[in-house]
């Protein structure tokens, strides 16, 4: 069975055109309210918004969350730890682009 | 279907404790995490990974799997015994919510079923959000693109029961997204529960390697070799770029490890990405008679100290 469309499916890019709000962003990242409120407390998840209930997430948000899910199911990382773990992860980032940057891999 | 020997996956005789189960996973797991490991096979590693460990983590599901395991051999053809769904999967446990549904056919015809049916029991849920990555080339982000991806997802067919389907997805990849971006295509995830609405889907952006060009977020890089003469005396020569070849001008003078940057030829956006030629000088080898003679009457030229920074005399 295929129901192929003949119009393509059009997109949002959620890194840019889109704030989560914390319903959203749970149901995207199959996590509890709890998890990602105790994320945004610890600094693992920036925020828009002063309560839940108006919070926005944008940019990197969906990504960090997917990865402090898994830091803290699998590895059952504390949720400093998965603060700590995802800004550093962040880093090892940046400078593997920036050294990709002058050298062919 | 082949038969996936989850203990192997580990590197783990069958009667490994729970805890070497566990230690074995996680230690797998970051190494292939994909956003931790620079391996090429780190996604695909990570989701078997994932699958093997979703049954062994779980006493239950392990000791099914056990049942029906012994029987076979990694990569035999495999088919469930009969009575399978009977015998096992009425404890109302599935897979925990937030594992991947992307599961192999083989974890499906196992454990899959038992999962949806547990996920059901709310009578008019939105379905699940769905996540999957779709791999573009540079230039579907230049210029924006159509892609075909092909989703499994639960279908309830004419006698009311679920089943998994291949489904096709037309895609419309919007001009100027980058790698790791996301898109949400709004309703095009899990069937809704009853009357419940869809859920969404979230397509995960990567860029296959391009042999020539780098990404830096919306900045591409590019490495320009350059004959000594060229570097020297300037030129101007055609360089590829994704969108096609342009002209660009090499300043006389200019030393190896320079960067050129060619304004808003990166990624476009708001503001486009720039595209960046970094120049390499190759040396021509010293092959003929004529080529020797060459470097000879350059030496002879050129009053050069290549190490001037460095003393001859020892210390």
């Amino acid at each position: 069975m295929s129901n192929a469309s003949p119009q393509p499916v059009r997109g949002a890019i959620v890194e840019e055109e889109l704030q989560l709000t914390l319903v959203e962003l749970c149901q995207a990242c199959h996590v509890s309210e709890q998890h990602v409120i105790t994320w945004v407390i610890e600094g693992a998840l920036e925020v828009v918004g002063d309560v839940p209930q108006d919070w926005r997430f944008t940019g990197p948000s969906l990504r960090r969350a997917k990865l402090a899910l898994w830091l803290t199911r699998d590895l059952e990382i504390n949720p400093p730890g998965v603060a700590l773990a995802l800004d550093l992860l962040d880093d090892i980032a940046a400078l593997q682009a920036r050294l990709q940057r002058f050298a062919a891999s | 279907m082949k038969f996936k020997d989850y203990y192997e996956t580990f590197g783990l005789p069958r009667t490994a404790s729970q805890d070497e189960i566990k230690r074995a996973y996680r230690k797998l797991a970051r190494k292939y995490h994909p956003d931790v490991s620079k391996d090429p096979n780190a996604e695909s590693r990570f989701k078997e990974l994932g699958e093997a460990y979703a049954v062994l983590k779980d006493p239950e599901k392990r000791a099914a799997y056990d049942q029906v395991g012994s029987q076979w051999k990694s990569g035999q053809d495999f088919q469930p015994p009969p009575g399978w769904d009977a015998e096992f999967g009425h404890s109302g446990r599935g897979t925990d919510a937030g594992e991947d549904l992307d599961q192999s056919d083989f974890f499906e015809a196992l454990f899959g079923r038992q999962a949806r049916e547990t996920r059901q029991s709310n009578e008019h849920a939105r379905g699940e959000d769905q996540h999957a990555k779709v791999m573009i080339d540079l230039i579907d982000a230049y210029r924006g693109a159509q892609r075909g991806i092909s989703l499994r997802t639960p279908m309830r067919d004419a006698q009311g029961h679920v089943v998994m389907r291949e489904r096709r997805l037309d895609v419309s990849i919007p001009k100027g997204i980058r790698a790791g971006q996301h898109l949400r295509l709004a309703g095009q995830g899990q069937p809704g529960y009853g009357k419940g609405l869809a859920g969404d889907l979230f397509l995960e952006i990567g860029f296959n390697p391009h042999p020539q060009f780098r990404v830096d977020g919306r900045d591409v890089f590019l490495d320009l070799p350059l004959a000594p003469w060229e570097a020297a005396l300037g030129c101007s020569i055609p360089v590829p770029t994704p969108e096609g070849t342009l002209q660009l001008t090499i300043p006389a003078g200019s030393a190896a490890g320079r960067q050129l940057r060619m304004k808003g030829k990166g990624i476009p956006g708001d503001p486009s990405g720039d595209l960046y030629a970094l120049l390499r000088i190759v040396l021509p080898p010293a092959g003929s008679e004529n080529e020797k003679a060459a470097y000879r009457a350059m030496a002879k030229a050129f009053d050069f100290n290549a190490r001037p920074f460095m003393r001859g005399d020892p210390p």
